[in-house]
């Protein structure tokens, strides 16, 4: 059985109702789950009728949820680098750094970062206490750009230790020819270079977010019958296999809703289809979970994983 | 005779440190250009360059007081590369 899933899709296809019926059908079989929202406009405590923050919060036995607060991410690792920032270049206090990194909320990537942090703490911090670690993904946009991440960035940090290495040989070489060389004083070994050590952590972070997609979770797509809700699923299958994560299943949610001609593309056919019925007369409290048929995906996810073990 | 093995010793390792200055200075003209492209790419994102996501470099600043001011040293011979290399090399 794999540690975590994902549900991913369209906005408004029902990933937020399926992630915590499977979660409350996951821990009603007597697992140990937590249910976490990553999309910025949550309502996962409106689905289970709780009140949710940034800690888990037990909602029934065996089952805590919690709603990643994301701008908060985003706040605590910029006060960690202004506050680290501000020691190396205290002289350039009159730059005025705090409206630097004002803009820096909105630089491309902070969001998506603050994202993959978060899904770090609750891997390292939180899923010990956990069976399962459910996760309801924002929309296909944002959702796409922060699975992607560390495989794009480690490309970029593979390259920039290349580089690196490449400096602190010539810096060795410099010093062992001319030891009263100004090179000399800067560092010129592996161990004792910061800036090579940090590149090596986040390096290391970043493969192991990249592992965590790839092979210790279960990542489903939920769909609704419609041709626009297909094509976004066969571009999130698209993107993903780029990055080397594998689709687990399709979740077709709403079956029945409208009588328009759809079809399942070929391409995502290869993938096993769950089916989750229209229900006109809608889900009012947390009990109403209990009426979607989660049994046969819970049955798939406890079947999947590395050793496919239940 | 003692004075004049001490200035010859002196004047020994003047000439050897001269050399060791000289077999070195293409060695310091490239790592220079290395650290200017190592903080290029990193920060190069301020200038429309590709550059690795926002955060991996704002990560990384803290620790790269010496790149900066090799490449704002570097951006002042921007305009001549070739005159700064010809330097290094001594060609008139």
């Amino acid at each position: 059985m794999h540690a975590n899933a994902f549900f991913l899709g369209k906005g408004g296809v029902g990933k937020t109702t399926l992630s915590a019926a499977f979660g409350l059908s996951l821990a009603r079989s007597g697992k140990k789950v937590l249910v976490a929202s990553l999309d910025p406009a949550h309502n996962l405590g409106d689905v289970y009728g709780t009140a949710l923050g940034d800690a888990p919060t037990p909602v029934e036995a065996g089952l805590d949820a919690m709603e990643v607060d994301l701008s908060a991410w985003v706040e605590k690792y910029l006060d960690e680098s202004r506050r680290e920032l501000k020691t190396t270049y205290s002289y350039a206090g009159t730059m005025n750094l705090d409206s630097f990194f004002d803009i820096m909320k909105y630089s491309p990537g902070t969001e998506e970062y603050a994202v993959l942090w978060a899904i770090e703490h609750i891997h390292c911090e939180l899923a010990a206490d956990y069976d399962v670690v459910v996760f309801d993904t924002p929309p296909t946009a944002l959702s796409l750009r922060f699975l992607a991440m560390p495989a794009i960035s480690n490309l970029w940090v593979a390259e920039l230790t290349k580089l690196r290495e490449r400096i602190l040989e010539r810096r060795t070489s410099i010093t062992r020819v001319n030891p009263e060389s100004a090179v000399a004083s800067s560092c010129v070994d592996k161990d004792d270079d910061k800036v090579y050590g940090r590149l090596g952590a986040i390096r290391k972070r970043l493969a192991a977010l990249q592992n965590l997609f790839s092979h210790e979770s279960y990542v489903a797509v939920v769909i609704n019958p419609d041709q626009l809700s297909v094509s976004e699923a066969i571009r999130i299958q698209d993107e993903l296999e780029k990055i080397r994560i594998p689709l687990s299943g399709i979740c077709v949610n709403k079956r029945g809703v409208s009588k328009a001609d759809w079809s399942l593309d070929k391409r995502l056919r290869k993938i096993k289809t769950f089916d989750f019925g229209f229900r006109a007369d809608g889900l009012h409290e947390r009990g109403d979970l209990r009426t979607i048929e989660t049994e046969e995906l819970v049955a798939d996810f406890m079947a999947a994983g590395p050793k496919g073990r239940a | 005779m003692n004075v004049f093995l001490r200035k010859l010793r002196s004047a020994w390792r003047i000439v050897a440190q001269v050399h060791r200055e000289r077999a070195v200075g293409m060695l310091e003209f490239e790592l220079k250009e290395l650290e200017n492209i190592f903080t290029l790419l990193l920060l190069g994102g301020f200038v429309g360059m590709p550059s690795p996501p926002a955060p991996i470099a704002i990560e990384l600043l803290p620790l790269l007081e010496r790149e900066i001011a090799v490449m704002l040293s570097r951006s002042d011979l921007a305009q001549d590369p070739i005159g700064a290399l010809m330097g290094v090399l001594e060609v008139d």
